[in-house]
């Protein structure tokens, strides 16, 4: 991926008319018929709608020559899944379009598309350049305007054309609803193949989508809990080498590897400052675990914790102020934060059951969480001051959840009594939309790359 | 001296009374009985308007509706007015306690010296009277106790039972003689704002009570369609922005026509300003 040109973003007709306010006093008096002084405008407040899937047409992209023709239609079936997934689309079936896009620099025919009820249109092609290089570029259209609403190019090598129909999701997912999308990420996971009591876990790296598995680790050593450096494409997980358990890093380009500092005890449960230049991870010291801080930089540790429990899984604030953790220190396993730089630590998970494994999303209004309760293992999510906890989703082992870069998608693993081995699943942040992400064998231990580009 | 004495003895003692009040005051816990609390809905004009408006798009009853029943009720007992000939019947047959003690037939000489008396002074019915009602058993009341107002209060089951019948029966009552849409007859506004609630479909960044409003115009043809197309009145700038203003002009399109706005009131409607605002609006984030 090199460059990104941007053209034709701005369509004319689409600025907003800088007209004089010709409102009624009270913004939310509506005028009863009848008896509104003459010459103004009668006011209207509509305060709640109907969310529903947005119906959308992807077309197939066209092809500059016959050469690109499988590549242009893969664009096109990445995004149309891509947008199918997030549950907030629902891409029509092509089966059903009237018009057939030829030329893209066209205005589309939309009474075509009113007519099968698309609201929004996306047209686009792939051509290869003269240098060897593929273009591909992409118009969004709002059906019932008739309107662009957005159109952009992008130049890459032919082999990365899936990351192009990724950024084009992106693209079109923030358009539509206001958020940053979230299709140009990966997912590290812990792949699982043999049989349960001998299983092979190998640290795995794919595309958000489940497409292009790759294999980090031969399998050789157990790893646990890998989580990826927010701001660069390295990453950090735990691993039994020799005899004691050690946190790592891995840089995924150059898979170079190295232990995090030289401790005594087992470290564990490792994750990355917002701006990656520190890990916090739990140190095991006797019975008790506390909660330690390393520059990466100077190797530096600093002690964050210092009580005779377990504190563990430690997890930073985006903004890098706070750090939510799961102790056992008021009698069972709850959520607490404190700020950044130890000190004094308050409770604030009082919901049902035990709370473990918090996780700060990346907007930083909810923190995720594994709740137990009666033997069941629940993907929850709760606000940073302790309110509006809620269970998204139940079962028998739910477990490890991470969030997509949007905070808006939980990846999490799952496994029931009667599977071989976990899955992983993502789940809406509303607790709908519950899907089995697509991965060669059994996988654990799933973390949420921040987006590529 | 004895003043110190006095002074010594009084510190004393003071302690002594303050060393108990401290050691009793701690010796019984204080006990707090929870309290009862009451659920209270708030209902705005608006919600109870929507709560008694009726279904909007129930279909019409064809024939004589049955009445709403969300409980099958206990087989009924044969009819109750038969019951009630059948008892007074077999009264009938049985000889009436009063006519057993019907008065004995006086006596003639009787007869006279009443007769006499009748004119003199007046009548002594020797008559004997009817028979006496039985006493009513004194029933104990229960006495008032002011104290005991709890008890009383939850002797009571809930009042509000299901309707109940013979059979189930869920239909709503629209245009039913007995159903409140016939009387609460929605102005064409309403219908207006009915329709853009159902269309508008907010961009899922404002879904969690995310403050946003954006103000656009209309301008409508007599048959209910845009004349124009909608102007946005309101300035602002950003993805969330424009998705809110996207979302809302597609939901103004999807509309046409709005054949609600009747064409005698034309002139009052042929232009709105509509105020989509997020700020009430809620993911079902917070009901789960």
């Amino acid at each position: 991926m090199t460059d990104i040109n941007r053209f034709a973003a701005n369509p004319p007709g689409r600025m907003a008319m800088s007209r004089r306010h010709l409102l009624l006093a009270g913004a939310g008096a509506v005028a009863a018929f009848g008896t509104r002084p003459a010459g103004a405008v009668l006011h209207l407040d509509i305060t709640q709608g109907t969310p529903r899937p947005m119906p959308i047409a992807i077309t197939p992209f066209v092809a500059g020559s016959p050469d690109e023709a499988q590549t242009a239609q893969g664009v096109a079936d990445v995004i149309t899944n891509n947008l199918q997934r997030s549950g907030l689309f629902a891409p029509i079936n092509p089966e059903a379009f009237i018009e057939k896009v030829t030329d893209t620099d066209r205005v589309p025919h939309f009474a075509d598309w009113r007519a099968i009820n698309a609201q929004g249109l996306v047209t686009g092609r792939v051509t290869r350049q003269s240098d060897g290089r593929l273009k591909a570029e992409f118009r969004l259209w709002d059906v019932f305007a008739g309107q662009q609403l957005d159109g952009k190019q992008y130049f890459t090598t032919p082999d990365n054309w899936r990351r192009i129909a990724h950024i084009v999701s992106d693209a079109i997912y923030q358009t539509l609803t206001g958020d940053k999308g979230y299709f140009d990420s990966r997912i590290v996971f812990v792949d699982e193949t043999g049989p349960k009591n001998r299983r092979i876990k190998r640290l795995a790296l794919m595309d958000q989508d489940g497409y292009g598995v790759r294999y980090l680790t031969d399998g050789h050593d157990l790893v646990l809990t890998p989580r990826f450096n927010p701001s660069t494409q390295e990453i950090t997980y735990m691993s039994y080498g020799r005899g004691q358990p050690k946190v790592y890093l891995l840089n995924i380009e150059t898979n170079q590897r190295e232990v995090v500092g030289n401790f005594p005890g087992m470290s564990f449960a490792p994750r990355f400052s917002p701006d990656g230049q520190r890990v916090v991870m739990s140190l095991q010291q006797g019975p008790n675990a506390n909660l330690f801080v390393m520059d990466l930089r100077s190797k530096q540790t600093t002690r964050l914790t210092d009580t005779p429990a377990i504190d563990t899984s430690p997890c930073y604030s985006p903004d890098g102020r706070f750090i939510c953790f799961e102790s056992d220190r008021g009698g069972t396993q709850q959520i607490y934060v404190m700020p950044a730089k130890g000190g004094a630590a308050q409770r604030i998970s009082f919901g049902q059951g035990r709370h473990a494994g918090p996780v700060w999303s990346p907007r930083g209004d909810y923190i995720a969480f594994t709740g137990i309760t009666g033997g069941q293992f629940s993907i929850g999510v709760l606000k940073p001051d302790g309110s509006g906890e809620r269970i998204l989703t139940e079962g028998f082992h739910n477990e490890g959840p991470t969030w997509a870069p949007n905070g808006r998608v939980i990846m999490f693993f799952s496994d029931n009594p009667g599977d071989a081995g976990p899955h992983l699943f993502t789940i809406d942040l509303s607790g709908r939309n519950k899907l089995k992400e697509p991965t060669p064998s059994f996988a654990s231990d799933p973390a949420w790359s921040p987006l590529l580009s | 001296m004895q003043f110190r004495t006095a002074s010594a003895i009084s510190t004393g003692l003071h302690a002594a009374v303050l060393l108990w009040a401290v050691v009793s005051f701690t010796g019984t816990p204080f006990k707090s009985t929870p309290a009862q609390s009451l659920p209270v809905d708030l209902v705005s004009e608006k919600e109870f308007s929507q709560m008694t408006k009726g279904v909007k798009h129930a279909p019409k009853p064809v024939k004589k509706p049955k009445p709403v029943v969300e409980k099958i009720d206990k087989p009924k007992p044969e009819d109750l007015k038969a019951k009630i000939t059948k008892k007074q019947k077999v009264k009938a047959t049985v000889p009436k306690p009063e006519e057993k003690a019907a008065p004995p037939k006086p006596d003639p000489t009787a007869k006279e010296i009443k007769k006499q008396k009748k004119k003199t002074q007046k009548v002594v019915h020797n008559e004997p009277l009817p028979p006496r009602r039985p006493p009513i058993p004194h029933k104990k009341r229960p006495k008032f106790n002011p104290d005991k107002i709890a008890a009383l209060l939850n002797r009571r089951d809930p009042q509000r039972h299901s309707i109940t019948g013979a059979a189930l029966n869920r239909e709503p009552t629209l245009g039913a003689a007995k159903a409140t849409a016939a009387h609460l007859s929605q102005s064409e506004l309403d219908a207006l704002r009915d329709r853009l609630i159902a269309l508008w479909n907010p961009p899922v960044a404002m879904r969690n009570g995310e403050r946003m409003r954006i103000t656009i115009r209309i301008r409508f043809r007599r048959d209910g369609t845009l004349e124009i197309g909608p102007q946005v009145i309101t300035h602002g700038s950003g993805p969330r922005f424009n998705a809110l203003r996207d979302s809302a002009v597609r939901a103004v399109f999807l509309g046409q026509p709005y054949s609600m706005l009747k064409p005698k009131h034309y002139d009052i409607w042929k232009e709105i300003d509509f105020t989509f605002d997020t700020s009430q609006m809620y993911d079902d984030i917070a009901t789960h």
